[in-house]
């Protein structure tokens, strides 16, 4: 039974959800079917308000469908929660204000100590191997020598980095990121893709990503999965350039031809809800 | 780059307490205040002492005054030990438990703007002259800014914090003592910058109701005044000015200490 599940990673089938009441009800997700596979990298792209924060919430057992279901690693997302199988990256890096860079990243790691146990009964998902040395991490990432720095002292760029080594630090089998990058200026933004890259390509994580950038999203992705609203996939776009992808990709024109169909893609879903 | 120009320490205190521009215009407008009192003293002498008056019964008696301040500070500090015990735990009640809120809070607003004086005679009734109602009555005033602000601390957790401790499954206690009470401090600081001073208040007037008291400056200053002795009445009320500032001083270091993280501590 293990074997044939490990395939997917995160498996989301006939998921509904809205907020509010009836007259004014908004419907975030609407019979979306979405499968992760384990050790992909695959980003959610969309317009705004089409639902991917809300899907990715529903991932991370934050909140819970209205029907359907979501399952991580073929059980609810609140018990791989508990088993900490899953790390979070949310849109700003949320760090604690009170607490060194340093012990931001480790604190979660003293968090809910009996997630060992649980994980255990996992089995090997594939990305075995004991939380990750929170100051190696620090330092692969350029972030050793403010370790010891509290959050207020350090770049967005510095945050957003000490925000995913966090996240990495558990070793989680799937990492789930919201739009991480938005906020930063575009060179910080390539030089964190890279070392995000890097990083998963070693630590060998499922990555769900959320992303408003086409380019961001077809720099990274296995796959580029595209939304529309009302909270529908509309595509799913294979991404088959060679890995390791570094910067030198962005100017291939193999890489703008799937930039070209994730935006049509876009596009049609785009106007299609403008028809509605 | 690192902000450190925003946070590394500022010029040293000191250096910045000897520049005349600091200093003079706090001079200036205490001998303007000093000439005014000399000459209400002089002109209406039944409702101000001569200052020289104060300051003579202030050094001829010190041991008196200490005692006194002493008494009262005991009161006012175990009624805020009290009553700040009281507020956070009750906070911390209903910030975990909304049905703990929605009983809770209607009786502490409307405890709040009950006049806590006009309950005071029934206190002494009910506790006698010592210290005891004294200590409810500056434990009752404290309560509620320290209630206010620990429960609106502990809620003021960014939604995205939590969820990245969400979703590794921090269980409430956790998430009480990792980050809701740290987020919380800025808050109760701030409460305590009132509660400390309240206190004192609340001494005083405790002592002013229980007619029979034996000690403390509130009953110094009933008993003086009733017998006319203004200069004492002020003296006791100088000794009350210095100690509600010495008070608000110490709260404000300990701040200082505690909040380095926090962007009101680093600002003067």
């Amino acid at each position: 039974m293990d074997g044939a599940v490990r395939a997917a990673a995160i498996e989301v089938s006939g998921v509904r959800k809205a907020y509010g009441e009836r007259p004014s009800m908004t419907v975030a997700l609407d019979d979306v079917s979405l499968a992760v596979a384990a050790g992909s990298f695959v980003s959610l792209i969309g317009p705004s308000g089409c639902g991917k924060s809300t899907l990715l919430r529903l991932a991370a057992g934050l909140e819970a469908p209205d029907h359907g279901t979501v399952r991580v690693h073929d059980v609810a997302p609140r018990e791989a929660a508990a088993a900490k199988l899953i790390g979070l990256v949310p849109q700003t890096p949320a760090l604690l204000p009170w607490l060194s860079v340093l012990k931001n990243v480790t604190l979660p790691q003293t968090v809910n100590r009996g997630a060992g146990k649980r994980r255990a009964r996992f089995g090997d998902l594939g990305n075995g191997g004991p939380p990750a040395d929170p100051m190696d991490l620090l330092r692969r990432v350029g972030l050793g020598d403010v370790a010891h720095k509290l959050p207020a002292e350090l770049s967005g760029g510095m945050a957003q980095r000490a925000a995913i080594v966090r996240a990495l630090g558990l070793r989680p089998d799937v990492l789930l990121m919201d739009e991480p990058f938005s906020a930063l200026d575009e060179l910080t933004r390539e030089s964190l893709q890279d070392q995000l890259l890097d990083l998963w390509g070693e630590l060998k994580t499922t990555v769900l990503f959320v992303t408003h950038s086409i380019a961001e999203a077809v720099r990274m992705s296995d796959v580029v999965v595209v939304m529309g609203s009302p909270g529908r996939v509309v595509d799913s776009v294979p991404i088959g350039l060679p890995r390791p992808r570094d910067p030198g990709l962005l100017g291939d024109p193999r890489f703008h031809g799937y930039e070209n169909q994730v935006r049509n893609s876009l596009r049609r879903a785009w106007s299609a809800t403008d028809a509605a | 780059m690192p902000r450190s120009d925003l946070v590394s320490p500022r010029r040293p205190v000191a250096a910045r307490v000897l520049r005349p521009a600091m200093w003079l215009p706090l001079v200036v407008m205490l001998v303007v205040l000093g000439a005014a009192w000399t000459w209400g003293a002089h002109r209406f002498p039944y409702l101000l002492p001569p200052l020289r008056a104060v300051g003579a019964t202030l050094t001829g008696s010190p041991a008196y005054y200490l005692k006194n301040a002493g008494v009262t500070l005991e009161e006012a500090a175990g009624g805020l030990a009290i009553g700040f015990v009281a507020a956070f735990a009750v906070g911390v009640l209903i910030s975990e438990l909304p049905v703990a809120r929605r009983a809770v809070l209607p009786v502490a607003v409307v405890l709040n703007v009950t006049p806590i004086v006009a309950i005071a005679p029934t206190l002494v009734v009910a506790f006698g002259f010592g210290p005891a109602p004294k200590i409810v009555i500056t434990a009752l005033i404290c309560f509620f800014p320290v209630l206010i602000n620990t429960a609106t601390g502990l809620r003021s957790v960014s939604p995205q914090i939590l969820q990245v401790y969400q979703s590794i499954a921090a269980s409430r206690l956790e998430v009480l003592a990792y980050l809701r009470v740290p987020s919380a401090l800025p808050f109760i600081f701030a409460a305590l910058r009132i509660a400390f001073p309240l206190s004192v208040t609340g001494a005083v007037v405790a002592e002013l109701t229980a007619a029979g008291s034996a000690a403390g400056l509130g009953t110094v200053i009933s008993n003086a005044s009733s017998m006319n002795q203004l200069a004492v009445v002020y003296a006791a009320i100088l000794v009350l000015a210095v100690m509600g500032t010495l008070l608000l001083l110490l709260v404000t270091i300990i701040e200082r200490r505690a909040l380095r993280w926090h962007d009101s501590s680093a600002q003067s």
